[in-house]
C-alpha cells in the first residue's frame, strides 16, 4: 500500500516565558492509504500537536522548527510537503483534503451560527464549482418550466442569474462573485449558491445519521446533545470528502453508549469513503476497536509502531508494556506506571522514558534510541527491549 | 419567531421596572418635609407666603400612596416641578438642555463604540505586534488622562495657541443670534440638523467647530475603555475551540476574525457600550463644564450645587428611564447576536 502521509523529523517548540518547551521531538510517522492509524499516549505527550502540525495550525508561542510532512494529494501526483507550501495552498487543503474532528464538540461549534450554516460554510468554501453547476442546472430546469405568469416575470432575472453563474463556471477565479457580493440587491443572485450548499449540508447531516436533519440544520449548537453535536462536527469534517481525516479524541467527552455509536459511524464512513484516518486517543481499548495500526507516543516522539493485533499480543517497548498493564482488566489490579510524566521544560536526556523505565541501562541516559524495524511492520525505539521475553520477539 | 416572543417578553418587563424606578425616586422625595416638597412646585418666591395652598393643591399632607398617585399623575402630564436654577419648569429645562447633550453624544458615541471595536479587534488579531503595542499605549494614556486636564489642554492649544480654531460653548455669539432669529427655524434644537434643514452652512460650520474639542475629549477617554474590553474579549474568543475549527475548515484569517470571533466577542462589549451611550446622553458634567457647553450635565450640576431639589429629582428620573430603555436596547441586541439568549439556554 502507498503512503498517504509521511512525517519526518517533525520538531515543534513552544517559546514560553519559562523557557523553551520541546513538544515534538524529531517525530517520524507514516500513514498509509485507507488505513486507520491510532495515536496513543498519556496526556501531554503531543498527540494533538502532531495533528495540528499536519494542518499547520500551531499558533504562537508554538512553532514548527523543522521537519517535513509529505502528503499525497492525488494518486500519481508528486507528494507535496505541507510545511513548505504557501498559506493559500494549505488553506485549500484544510477542510477539503485533510480535515479534523476535535475532542469537545460543544466548543468546536460556534454558538452563534446554526448547524446548517456551519456545515454549508465549508461546502461553499471548497465545493464552489459543484455548487455553481448545480445552480445552473436548477435555473435551466426553472427556465424550461411551463409558461405561467410567474415564470414569464421571473425569467429575465433567472437568465441574468444563469449568465452570472456561467461566468463563474468558466473562470473560477472570476471577480464577478466578489463584485456582486458587495452590491446589496445583487447579492441575492448568489443566494442560490447558499441554498444549494444548504441542501448538501442537510444531506451530509443525514449521512451522519442525524434524525430530522432539516430541522437540526436550523438549530444552534446549544440546542443539541453532545452526541448530536459531534455528529454535526463529523458532517462538517466529511462534507468535502477529505482523503485524510484526523479525529482527536472524538468520543472522550461523550457517554459510553454514544461513544460506541460515534465509533461505529466513523468506521462506516471511513470504509465507504476509502479515506485514511488518524485516530487520537488515550484509550487503548477504543484504539483496539477501530485502528489498523497503532503508534505509541511518549514525550514528543513515537516509541513503538505496530499492527493492532501485534501490539496487543506482543508489546515490545517497556513504555507500551507499562501502558497496557495500566489498562484496568476485570479481576486484575491495574498497574499504574511508576514515576511521573516528565516536565516538558526539562526533558530527561537520552531516552525520555529512562527515569521511569525498569529496564534502563547506562546508554539510555545518553543516547536517544533510534527507531528500527524489528519484525515486518513492527517498529520500536529502545536500547534494551530484549531480555524480558528472552529476545523471542525478534 | 422566537425573537418576537423574546421582544414581547422583554417589553412587558419594562413596566414593573419603570414602576420600581418611580417608586425609588418618589421614596427619595419622601425624605423631605411637606413644606420642602411643596418647593417643588413653587415658581415664584411670592408663593411661599401661602405655601399651605400649594401643599393642599398637590395633596402633600395626605397618605403616601395618595401622594404617589398625585405625583405620578403630574409626571404623566409632564409636570416634574420647577427648576429654580434656570427658572423654568423641569420638563422644559430638560427639553432645552437635552439637544446640546445629544449633539455631543451623536458624534462621540459612534466614534467611541465603532472606533473602540475596530481598534480592539485589530489589536487582538495582531497580538504583540506593533499595532497592538501602539493601541495599548494609546489606551493607557487615554484612560489615565483626567478629563479636566485633557479638556483644558485642548482648549489651551486649539483655542489659545491657534487663536480660536476650536472655541468653547455651543455657538459663537454671532451664530447664536442667527439661530435665535426669525429667519431660522429651530426644528429639533440640534443645531447641526437645524442648520442643514435651514440650509445655513455658516451655522453648520460654526456648531461643528464648537463640537470638535468636547467630542475629542469624550472620545479619548471612553474609546480607550471599549478598546481594552474589545481586545480582551476578542482574545478570549480567538482562543475558543470554534476558532480552531474555523481555521481547520480552511477559512482565511480575515473571515475567522470577522465572522467567527468578532460576533462572540461583541457580547460583553455591548453592555458597556450601552452604558457609555446612556452616560453620554445623561450629560457629561466635567466636559460640559470645561467647555462651557450648556447641556444636561451642566444643568444637573447647577441644580445639585444650588439645592434645586426638583431639578435633581427630575434629572434622576430621566436617568432612571434612560437606563431602563438603554438596557432594553442592549438586551434586544444581545438576542439578535446570541441565539442562546433568545432561545433560552446555557450561556457559557
Ligand atoms: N500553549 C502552549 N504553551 C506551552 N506548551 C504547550 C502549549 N501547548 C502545548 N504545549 C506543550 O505541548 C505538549 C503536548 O500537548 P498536546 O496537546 O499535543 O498533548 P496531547 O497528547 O494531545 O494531550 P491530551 O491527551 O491531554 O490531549 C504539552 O505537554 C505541553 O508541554
Ligand atoms: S531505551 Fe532504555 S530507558 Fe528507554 S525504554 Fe528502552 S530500556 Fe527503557
Ligand atoms: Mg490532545
Amino acid at each position: 500500500m502507498n503512503e498517504l502521509l509521511i512525517i519526518r523529523n517533525l520538531t515543534v517548540k513552544f517559546y514560553t516565558y519559562d523557557g523553551v518547551v520541546q513538544a515534538l521531538d524529531n517525530l517520524d510517522l507514516d500513514i498509509k492509504q485507507e488505513e486507520t492509524f491510532g495515536l496513543v499516549g498519556e496526556t501531554g505527550c503531543g498527540k494533538t500537536l502532531t495533528a495540528l502540525s499536519i494542518l499547520r495550525l500551531i499558533s504562537p508561542p508554538g512553532r514548527i522548527e523543522s521537519g517535513s510532512i509529505c502528503f499525497n494529494i492525488d494518486d500519481g501526483d508528486e507528494p507535496i510537503d505541507l510545511l513548505a507550501i504557501g498559506e493559500e495552498e494549505i488553506r485549500a487543503i484544510r477542510g477539503s483534503k485533510i480535515s479534523m474532528i476535535f475532542q469537545e464538540p460543544s466548543s468546536a461549534l460556534n454558538p452563534v451560527y446554526t448547524i446548517g450554516d456551519q456545515v454549508s460554510e465549508v461546502i461553499l468554501l471548497h465545493r464552489r464549482q459543484e455548487l455553481v453547476n448545480k445552480a445552473i442546472e436548477t435555473i435551466t430546469a426553472l427556465l424550461a418550466g411551463r409558461n405561467s405568469l410567474v415564470n414569464i416575470l421571473a425569467n429575465p432575472m433567472r437568465l441574468a442569474e444563469r449568465s452570472l453563474y456561467q461566468k463563474i463556471a468558466q473562470n473560477p477565479h472570476s471577480l464577478w462573485p466578489r463584485i456582486v457580493g458587495r452590491i446589496p440587491i445583487m447579492r441575492r443572485l448568489l443566494q442560490r449558491l447558499k441554498d444549494e450548499a444548504k441542501k448538501m449540508a442537510i444531506s451530509m447531516l443525514k449521512e451522519v445519521e442525524i434524525p430530522d436533519s432539516e430541522r437540526v440544520a436550523q438549530q444552534y449548537p446549544h440546542q443539541l446533545s453532545g452526541g448530536m453535536e459531534q455528529r454535526a462536527v463529523i458532517a462538517m469534517a466529511l462534507a468535502c470528502s477529505p482523503s485524510f481525516l484526523i479525529a482527536d479524541e472524538p468520543t472522550t467527552s461523550l457517554d459510553v453508549t454514544i461513544q460506541d455509536q460515534i465509533l461505529e459511524l466513523l468506521r462506516r464512513l471511513k470504509s465507504e469513503r476509502e479515506s485514511s484516518v488518524l485516530y487520537i486517543t488515550h484509550d487503548l481499548g477504543v484504539a483496539a476497536q477501530i485502528c489498523d495500526r497503532i503508534g505509541v507516543m511518549y514525550a514528543g516522539s513515537l516509541c513503538e509502531i505496530a499492527r493492532v493485533d501485534d501490539l496487543y499480543a506482543n508489546p515490545l517497548h517497556p513504555y507500551t508494556k507499562a501502558l497496557l498493564a495500566a489498562v484496568p482488566k476485570p479481576g486484575e489490579e491495574p498497574h499504574a506506571i511508576g514515576g511521573t510524566v516528565p516536565d516538558p521544560l526539562n526533558l530527561p536526556s537520552g531516552c525520555r522514558f529512562h527515569p521511569r523505565c525498569s529496564r534502563a541501562i547506562g546508554m539510555c541516559r545518553e543516547h536517544v534510541p533510534p527507531m528500527h524495524e524489528l519484525a515486518s511492520g513492527h517498529f520500536i525505539a529502545c536500547h534494551n527491549y530484549q531480555g524480558e521475553t528472552g529476545g523471542s520477539s525478534c | 419567531m422566537e425573537l418576537r416572543a423574546y421582544i414581547v417578553r422583554r417589553l412587558l418587563l419594562i413596566i414593573p421596572v419603570l414602576f420600581g424606578v418611580t417608586l425609588l425616586i418618589f421614596g427619595l422625595l419622601q425624605l423631605f418635609s411637606p413644606v420642602e416638597r411643596a418647593a417643588l412646585y413653587v415658581t415664584d418666591p411670592k408663593q411661599f407666603a401661602n405655601i399651605a395652598e400649594v401643599i393642599e393643591k398637590y395633596g402633600l399632607d395626605q397618605p403616601v400612596w395618595v401622594q404617589y398617585g398625585h405625583w405620578i399623575t403630574e409626571i404623566f402630564q409632564g409636570n416634574l416641578g420647577w427648576s429654580k436654577v434656570v427658572s423654568q419648569p423641569v420638563t422644559s429645562a430638560m427639553l432645552n438642555f437635552l439637544p446640546a447633550t445629544l449633539e455631543l453624544a451623536i458624534f462621540a458615541t459612534p466614534l467611541i463604540i465603532f472606533g473602540g471595536i475596530f481598534l480592539g479587534s485589530k489589536a487582538a488579531a495582531h497580538k504583540d505586534k506593533a499595532i497592538d503595542h501602539a493601541t495599548r499605549l494609546g489606551a493607557i494614556v487615554g484612560w489615565s488622562l483626567p478629563t479636566f486636564w485633557l479638556g483644558l489642554m485642548l482648549l489651551m492649544v486649539f483655542y489659545g495657541l491657534f487663536s480660536g480654531l476650536f472655541p468653547p460653548e455651543r455657538l459663537s455669539t454671532e451664530m447664536n443670534i442667527v439661530v435665535h432669529s426669525e429667519a431660522f427655524t429651530q426644528y429639533t434644537k440640534l443645531h447641526i440638523i437645524d442648520a442643514i434643514l435651514n440650509g445655513n452652512g455658516r451655522v453648520l460650520l460654526d456648531s461643528l467647530r464648537h463640537l470638535v474639542l468636547p467630542v475629542i475629549t469624550l472620545t479619548v477617554v471612553n474609546l480607550a475603555f471599549i478598546m481594552r474590553l474589545m481586545r480582551s474579549s476578542m482574545l478570549e474568543a480567538l482562543g475558543k475551540g470554534y476558532i480552531l475549527t474555523a481555521r481547520a475548515k480552511g477559512l482565511d484569517e480575515n473571515t475567522v476574525v470577522s465572522k467567527h470571533a468578532r460576533r462572540n466577542a461583541l457580547i460583553p462589549v455591548l453592555t458597556v457600550s450601552g452604558y457609555i451611550f446612556a452616560g453620554l446622553v445623561n450629560g457629561v458634567v466635567i466636559t460640559e463644564t470645561i467647555f462651557n457647553y450648556k447641556g444636561l450635565g451642566w444643568w444637573a450640576w447647577q441644580s445639585a450645587v444650588n439645592l434645586d431639589i426638583s431639578g435633581v429629582l427630575g434629572f434622576a428620573l430621566f436617568n432612571g428611564v434612560l437606563f431602563v430603555f438603554t438596557n432594553l436596547v442592549v438586551d434586544l441586541l444581545y438576542a439578535r447576536i446570541d441565539p442562546r439568549v433568545r432561545l433560552g439556554g446555557k450561556v457559557t
